[in-house]
């Protein structure tokens, strides 16, 4: 009987050891992995200042899109060819005066009736010259090119100029890494309407639908089993 | 025959099958068993197609980083046959490994992204999934204004985006720090690489799902059939560890475009948003476009709580 | 009759040379029976054929042949090896009165549990093995030529315990058959610690299969502490509540007798295992919904249906409704008294805790999704034909091995002529 107790009290004795082993071994590689998490982000800082001066002369450019030079508008009218003709602005517009009083597409009579305006607050002029059609101008009235529009832009955006600046807004493709390629970003107009900037509404064309589980019919693999 | 008496050898004499077929019990316990090992091997039939799909070299095929280059470049050649026998489409499998001292992190404008969903579908063409479901490794959840409780969020919205009252939120793999799906895997089929990205290894994967119970985000899809890919549709760009095309019934994920981005350049999803809601970078870098958006945004992680230190993060403008 | 038997013995010393012999005597005897007996067999052998041929279209085809999705990665399948694995670890509920407290007449019939945690665990395995997405890949996880994860993983844990509880079981009843096959008394150096180890183990098993889910912390219904307990008295509930039915059949076996003290003492303990587990399942429940918030979704969708989708509501108050009534008959004096009522407490006893391990805790657990999507699940044709087909095998396996255990043990079988 005291043997068999005995017996009993080793194999507690046995198990419990076991289990402090065995609960030893899943703790370690935790504890392994803190410790190494917190070596790794000492280093990290360290090699990242060698990324940083890399990255600080890049190999490759940021190239942004540019807008075609001086805007056209529609005439409303067709070519031989069924396309719509367009002018330059200038084509109407250097041999008339405008009117200073136009603030809103309502106001207007003949071309641009059909343009949306929805900009905020401002006016047709706060952007456009009045006689220099073929650029545009700053608040100051510093003349600026079609193609240079961010800077206009940027006066009054400046914080989604700011994060445009950095990646965080605005399309953009290419390379992450300019020590190996170039990377290419949209402009604003590329995507706002600078006559109706809100983002335009999308419709979403594209929805997984492995949910549901659809069998598929036509591929080849599915085809040679089914067969059987 | 008695075979109380307890004398082995005596027994031995009186074994059913390999003993005397003179008694009756013993020729029908044969007959019986010759027609359920013949009813078996009928049933099992359906696996008789398998070696078409499942050569001794991929049986035996061993555990990525157990693969010398030698190996690797016979298994690349190899899977590029496949792909061209049951596919028809010439792809090139490349390995590309992580830069050194380069450490991923992804994050999104909750502000900009407006829930169109092309990077859904860019997902899908990139990474040659599965055209008969649509599948795609991200989902984009419409969340009410004024909660984070993704209860609220739906993924199967289809009217035009986005709307007034709602806010759109991606969610794809987080590439977390402390990787729950790695830690359940059985056999080491998925673990964290270098650069921070999670990948698997579609070979060695045996298709438990374990880690896809364990993942807190929804980020692992399983290949419940054979992906169908129209060969004009196949992206001829793939990697081992990437997008090549997965085998059925082992488990995929997203990771972070690794046959682009470890070449430098941006991942798929990323270039197909419209918004430029997303920003990807080097974490160690500290003037990359990602530091800058967790130095100056404020910035969030899905499900902190749970400690999976994600190298995804959200903000608002 | 068995000391002849060991006198007949003329090199006892060649135990080992002489097992496998033993063991093919003991399956040939085992496949012996009469027209009852093959009848059973041939109906179980054509259940496990069809769930032979289901399962090797779903690795034909893919598993797309089941109702799982990636939002439920586990049905049917896990849920079942779940609750097998409660099966396996109940069945040492007769081994710690019988060796524990020295219960005397436990040890007649402590083999019969031991027999069904054997059979039970070859289930469990082939379940498992039925779930995988590539079952020709299984070698992967052999330690030495694959990757063993261990001990991170906690699947490879349950490898382990699994395989170990199976090796001991086989070891502690093959033991015990062959020395009373020689004739001679049983060596308790040779089984006792086994024996004691195989009552840690049992518990174990089913320890590590609930951390298996309380460990994930992405699915707040498994992620509670309360889940392995859980687990461990539903098995003693379940497990006693099939060894109690298999007594039953048993007895009604002709030349079987049976001792009442043995049921008396399972009946006993289910008493106290099915009140435990209803009040587990009240506080979990309480702490659910009187707390309220996000992670009460499962529950929520479980018990009352959520946003519409209550394909689940059913089968967890049929449970329930099991449960509760199986307690009442259980606690009721009568049940001592009357082996049909035994029986129908049993069964709903058994079929209780199978819905509450299976669809009642397994599926929900991914109802709704990490991303609170709610995508729900039923098991497809294939994946009833594959557990009925696996049911069947063990069955087949529980048989063979009682048939045996019953040659070796019972003189008065087998002193009878085979025909
Ligand atoms: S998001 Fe999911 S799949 Fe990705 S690393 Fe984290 S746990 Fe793994
Ligand atoms: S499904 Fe594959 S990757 Fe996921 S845990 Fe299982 S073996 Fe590992």
């Amino acid at each position: 009987m005291s043997n068999s107790a005995t017996a009993r009290s080793t194999l507690l004795l046995v198990v419990t050891a076991t289990a402090m082993v065995a609960a030893w071994l899943i703790i370690r590689p935790v504890l392994a992995d803190r410790n190494e998490s917190n070596a790794t982000d000492v280093t990290l800082t360290s090699t990242s200042t060698t990324t940083g001066n890399t990255t600080a002369n890049p190999k490759y450019q940021v190239t942004v899109r540019k807008p075609t030079t001086g805007p056209r508008i529609s005439t409303g009218l067709q070519d031989v060819n069924g396309n719509v003709a367009t002018v330059a602005c200038g084509t109407c517009h250097s041999n008339r005066a405008p009117n200073i009083k136009t603030k809103t597409v309502a106001d207007l009579k003949h071309f641009h009736r059909s343009l949306q305006l929805s900009h905020g607050s401002i006016s047709c002029l706060s952007c456009h010259n009045s006689s220099d059609y073929d650029a545009l101008k700053l608040a100051d009235g510093t003349r600026v090119e079609f193609t240079e529009v961010m800077t206009l832009c940027a006066q009054c955006h400046g914080p989604q100029m700011r994060d445009y600046e950095h990646g965080t807004h605005g399309g953009m493709s290419g390379y992450w890494d300019l020590s190996r390629g170039p990377q290419a970003k949209n402009n604003c107009v590329d995507c706002h309407n600078p006559h109706a900037p809100q983002f335009p509404k999308m419709k979403p064309t594209f929805k997984p639908q492995d949910r549901f589980l659809k069998k598929a019919t036509t591929h080849p693999a599915s085809l040679r089993t089914n067969g059987l | 025959m008695n075979i109380g008496t307890g004398n082995p050898d005596q027994k031995n004499t009186s074994l059913p099958i390999l003993g005397q077929p003179t008694s009756r019990r013993t020729a029908l316990k044969v007959a019986g068993a010759a027609l359920g090992l013949a009813a078996f091997g009928k049933a099992i039939s359906p696996l008789m197609a398998i070696p078409e799909n499942v050569s001794v070299d991929e049986f035996l095929q061993q555990h990525y980083k157990e693969l010398s280059d030698d190996d690797k470049t016979a298994i690349f050649a190899r899977l590029e046959k496949e792909t061209r026998e049951d596919y028809g489409a010439d792809v090139k499998i490349s390995d590309s490994r992580p830069i050194p001292g380069v450490k991923f992190g992804y994050a999104i404008s909750l502000s900009k992204c407006n829930g169109n969903g092309k990077c859904m579908e860019a997902c899908n063409q990139e990474n040659n999934h599965h055209r008969g479901v649509d599948q795609s490794y991200i989902r984009v959840l419409e969340m009410s204004k004024g909660s984070l409780d993704m209860d609220q969020g739906n993924t199967t919205y289809d009217h035009t985006v986005p709307q007034d009252d709602k806010y759109y939120m991606p969610v794809q793999c987080q590439q977390c720090d402390n990787p729950p799906c790695v830690t359940v895997c059985p056999v080491e089929a998925t673990w964290k690489e270098d650069d921070g990205i999670v990948v698997v290894d579609y070979n060695w994967c045996i298709g438990c799902r374990y880690c896809e119970a364990a993942c807190p985000y929804h980020a692992r899809r399983f290949n419940w059939e054979q992906p169908e890919i129209p060969a004009e549709e196949m992206n001829p760009d793939q990697g081992y560890l990437s997008n090549r095309v997965r085998p059925q019934g082992t488990m995929e994920k997203c990771h972070f475009c690794l046959h682009r981005t470890r070449e430098g350049r941006l991942p798929a999803c990323l270039e197909a948003c419209p918004t430029g809601a997303r920003v990807f970078g080097d974490l160690n870098d500290p003037d990359s476009d990602i530091n800058w958006v967790l130095k100056n945004k404020r910035v969030f992680i899905l499900k902190e709580d749970l400690g999976t230190r994600p190298n995804f993060f959200y903000f608002f403008d | 009759m068995s000391t002849t038997t060991g006198k007949l013995l003329e090199q006892p010393p060649h135990y080992v040379r002489n097992y496998p012999r033993f063991i093919w005597w003991a399956l040939g005897e085992s496949t012996n029976g009469n027209w009852l007996f093959y009848l059973w067999m041939f109906v179980l052998t054509c259940v496990a054929l069809v769930g032979a041929n289901a399962w090797a279209v779903q690795v034909a085809d893919g598993m797309i042949v089941t109702n799982m999705t990636d939002h439920v990665s586990w049905g049917l399948y896990i849920a079942n090896f779940t609750f097998m694995v409660g099966v396996a670890a109940g069945g040492v509920m007769m081994v710690i009165p019988a060796y524990l407290y020295h219960d005397k007449k436990m040890h007649d019939v402590v083999i019969v549990g031991e027999l069904l945690a054997i059979s039970a665990i070859v289930m469990c395995l082939l379940f498992v093995v039925a779930d995988l997405g590539r079952p020709e890949r299984f070698w992967h996880m052999i330690p030495g030529i694959g990757r063993f994860n261990w001990p991170m993983s906690m699947l490879t844990w349950d490898v382990i315990v699994l395989n170990g509880y199976l090796l001991l079981n086989l070891h502690v009843c093959g033991y015990l058959m062959y020395m009373r096959f020689l004739g001679q008394q049983p060596n308790p150096r040779w089984y006792v610690p086994f024996v004691m180890i195989s009552i840690f183990w049992a518990i174990s098993i089913h320890t590590v299969t609930a951390f298996l889910y309380c460990g994930l912390g992405g699915r707040p219904f498994w992620n509670t502490a309360l889940l392995a307990p859980r687990f461990l008295v539903s098995a003693f509930v379940a497990g006693p509540a099939f060894i109690l039915i298999l007594l039953a059949i048993l007895k009604r076996l002709p030349g079987q007798t049976i001792d009442a003290g043995p049921s008396r003492l399972l009946i006993n303990i289910i008493r106290v295992t099915i009140l435990t587990n209803l009040l587990m399942i009240v506080s979990e429940v309480f702490t659910e919904f009187y707390s309220g918030g996000a992670h009460t979704a499962s529950t929520m969708y479980l018990f009352l249906g959520l946003h519409g989708f209550d394909a689940l509501v059913p089968w967890i108050w049929t449970a329930i409704a099991f449960n509760v009534i199986a307690a009442a008959i259980f606690l009721s004096p009568r049940i001592f008294r009357s082996t049909p009522l035994l029986i129908v407490a049993c069964l709903l006893a058994f079929v209780g805790s199978w819905i509450e391990k299976g669809m009642g805790l397994i599926v929900p657990g991914f109802i709704p999704s990490t991303l609170h999507e709610i995508v729900e699940y039923l098991p497809s044709l294939t994946e009833w034909k594959v557990s009925a087909g696996i049911w069947a095998l063990g069955l087949m396996v529980l048989t063979v091995l009682l048939k045996m255990a019953r040659t070796v043990f019972n003189d008065a079988v087998a002193e009878t002529p085979v025909p």
